[in-house]
């Protein structure tokens, strides 16, 4: 039965190959470009060795960048999860009520995100936009929202949360679900306080659901493109611009693919940084049954 | 981990796109001329920026090419803004499937040629000397078509920013238009204009009417050796007639994204809040239609005068990209020919509002009639005797992009100085131009 041993190797291939050819190749590609400064159509890829990196990280504006990436991710992520969270438990009941409330909730997910940044755009003019009128009605002063660089991260975070909710609240209901009830009714028992009924039961026994939405959604909100490329291009004043815009801004709009890719090479690392914190850190503390 | 695929895939398409790209283009050489000789027309496809009235304009263009003729066939493809046509045009080259013809903003003319990405027309104009007038078309139009002495590109949809005015707004205020010609004057009608409700005019940071002013206070952008000059005399005393008009509260400026800001701008003017706005001759057959459906008289002027009368000229040149054969190039030229003769000219301006490129063209019944009935539209050609080219540095998009952060800057900020900003912005774009 020789025949047998490149059997799995042949049924395999074809993942590999398109592993091998999407995945590691663009890759290395990738960091091989970070060493050259290049303008995507000249023949000639001049070697700069270390150059690139140099340049960006004396860049007050790729600091400024990474900040507003950092920003971006952990504030959206705490607000989705919290958010979904109180939501969750709110909703995790039955009748036809909370199942409309439930659905109503996740709609923002599946719509696409350009629709999103559309919509938003108009919901948040500064003087034609339907929030500032809800604001003007009560009275309160006008924001400027997307114009103004003191409130265009924070307005683009609303826009992550408000998309993210819904999805985050339907994990975290599934996860509330699946929670056996006998532990609720042997605390019910001990006559347990509910804040340490949530503290030792609930939390723990979710917590696979909110270590897997914290992987989705800080992957998400590091790779954030779409809104800030439709709404803000990373102004005003480059107060919004994040990691991934600013690569496609210094790739495809300043063709300095180089540059892009020295940027790329660095979003890499933060990634890679970030999955082994999870696996190694976070994944000891959490709760599997 | 694949997140970062989104960026490695296009990276890897576009490098399975070339090398199939490649295959084909050597593959088929051969075969590509006897199946064009056999039956069917010769294929090319030509891309355009921007909708509306002037994608309408296009696509109406390219059909009467398609019908006058069967020997080419043209598709017209619609590809977002300039920036946006930009880069996929370079994206699409470096896959090896640009389009044979397509638009070049002005200013991007000479990285485009200096990449090797479009084609020299020299040649082709000389062996058709007979049939294209180089003189006809408008010398103030022809300054961003040569680079190192070659033609790269030829005037198609050409445009120079115009003042519009809201004319009802000012026979209330008892302001004569006519009256506008120096900085002076529009300062002090923009103030005349201003009271609680209305502003004298409404503009976003723009780089095209940044440059306007420049040139008007005897200022430069960028020297004849290539080097900043804008924060220079004539640039500080442009910024801070900026400066001044906000801070007095006679100009309005609307932050954020460059799309979104012209498109507040266009909404204060449109609902007759701002009494005068600047954009490109090319929206004028909108705005008249707005000013309209707003119930208010439309009126053009040209930009004041300072130290001189000077404005940028804009919009798109007509480019063929390279790496064609022979037969794609011919027919990538008679549709250029086609395109830019005088009499699709004078339907385009007509059509839009762009500036007609030909001499004769303005001459042309068509147009002279327009001009009687809707004078609006003769104002951005008279204005044209004072047309400028743009800078064609490499690296201008980011310098550009450097200077309207910093003239932002100011806008939000109006204690700082016109000066330390233009400093600040010229000193970071030193690094970009090298």
């Amino acid at each position: 039965m020789r025949s047998a041993k490149w059997r799995p190797y042949f049924f395999v291939a074809p993942a590999i190959i398109v592993f091998l050819v999407f995945f590691i190749q663009p890759i290395f590609y990738m960091i091989y470009l970070s060493f050259h400064d290049w303008n995507f159509i000249s023949p000639d890829k001049t070697f700069v060795g270390l150059g690139n990196f140099k340049d960006l990280l004396s860049d007050p504006m790729f600091l400024e960048v990474i900040r507003n990436t950092l920003m971006y991710t952990f504030f959206t992520v705490l607000f989705s999860i919290s958010l979904a969270l109180l939501m969750s438990i709110w909703l995790n009941k039955q009748g036809w009520m909370y199942s409309f409330v439930q659905g109503a909730v996740f709609s923002p997910h599946i719509i696409s995100l350009v629709s999103i940044a559309m919509l938003w755009m108009w919901i948040m003019d500064a003087d034609y936009g339907l929030l500032n009128w809800v604001l003007s009605l009560v009275g309160l002063e006008k924001v400027p929202w997307l114009t103004d660089p003191n409130t265009a991260l924070s307005s683009l975070i609303i826009i992550a949360v408000w998309k993210n909710i819904g999805y985050f609240t339907l994990i975290i209901i599934a996860g509330l679900q699946s929670i056996p009830k006998h532990l609720y009714e042997a605390a019910a028992l001990d006559r347990t306080p509910p804040w340490r009924r949530f503290a030792k039961i609930t939390f723990p026994m979710l917590s696979p659901s909110l270590f897997f939405l914290t992987i989705i959604g800080i992957l998400d909100s590091i790779k954030v493109f779409e809104t800030i490329s439709i709404i803000t291009k990373g102004g005003p004043l480059n107060s919004t611009n994040t990691l991934v815009y600013y690569i496609y801004e210094n790739g495809f709009i300043f063709f300095k693919i180089g540059y892009a890719s020295a940027a790329g090479v660095i979003l890499l690392v933060i990634l890679s940084i970030l999955t082994l914190l999870y696996f190694k850190v976070l994944s000891k503390r959490v709760h599997y049954q | 981990m694949k997140k970062l695929s989104y960026l490695l895939m296009f990276t890897v398409m576009i490098l399975v796109l070339a090398a199939c790209g490649n295959s084909e283009a050597t593959g088929s050489s051969g075969d590509s001329g006897s199946e064009s000789e056999g039956n069917g027309p010769i294929e090319i496809t030509y891309w355009y920026a921007w909708g509306d009235k002037i994608g309408e304009n296009n696509e109406n263009l390219v059909e009467q090419f398609n019908e006058m003729q069967d020997e080419i066939h043209v598709t017209a493809e619609f590809q977002g803004s300039y920036d946006e046509l930009h880069s996929k045009t370079q994206a699409a080259f470096a896959a090896g499937n640009a389009p044979e013809v397509t638009q070049n903003e002005i200013a991007s003319i000479e990285t485009f040629a200096k990449s090797g990405m479009t084609q020299d027309l020299t040649a082709f104009v000389e062996e058709d000397a007979d049939e294209i007038d180089m003189d006809d078309f408008n010398p103030g139009l022809m300054g961003n078509s040569y680079v190192d002495d070659k033609l790269y590109g030829l005037p198609y949809l050409r445009s120079t920013p115009i003042v519009y005015i809201n004319k009802t707004m000012f026979e209330e205020k008892g302001i004569d238009p006519a009256s506008i010609q120096t900085w002076e004057d529009f300062q002090s009608a923009a103030e005349n204009l201003t009271d609680d409700e209305h502003v004298g005019i409404s503009m976003p940071v723009d780089i095209w009417f940044y440059e306007a002013f420049v040139a008007q206070a005897g200022g430069e952008m960028v020297n004849e050796n290539g080097e900043i000059a804008f924060n220079g005399e004539g640039g500080v005393e442009a910024l801070n007639l900026w400066k001044e008009m906000v801070e007095a509260g006679t100009m309005r400026v609307p932050g954020g994204e460059p799309l979104q800001a012209a498109d507040m701008a266009r909404q204060d003017f449109a609902t007759g809040r701002a009494g005068m706005y600047f954009s490109s001759t090319a929206d004028l057959t909108l705005m008249l239609q707005l000013a309209e459906e707003n119930g208010y008289e439309l009126e053009t002027i040209m930009f004041p005068e300072n130290e001189q009368r000077s404005v940028p000229t804009g919009g798109a040149n007509l480019v063929m990209t390279t790496g064609l054969d022979e037969e794609k190039q011919q027919a990538a030229w008679e549709f250029i020919k086609f395109m830019t003769a005088p009499e699709q000219t004078a339907y385009a301006s007509e059509y839009t509002g762009y500036l007609p490129s030909r001499l004769s063209a303005v001459e042309s019944d068509t147009m002279q009639e327009l001009y009687e009935e809707k004078p609006q539209f003769k104002v951005a050609v008279d204005q044209l005797q004072y047309g400028n080219a743009r800078p064609m540095i490499e690296g201008y998009p980011e310098v550009v992009k450097i200077l309207i952060e910093e003239i932002q800057r100011l806008m939000l900020d109006p204690s700082l100085e016109a000066g330390d900003v233009l400093d600040q912005a010229a000193e970071r774009s030193a690094n970009v131009i090298k």
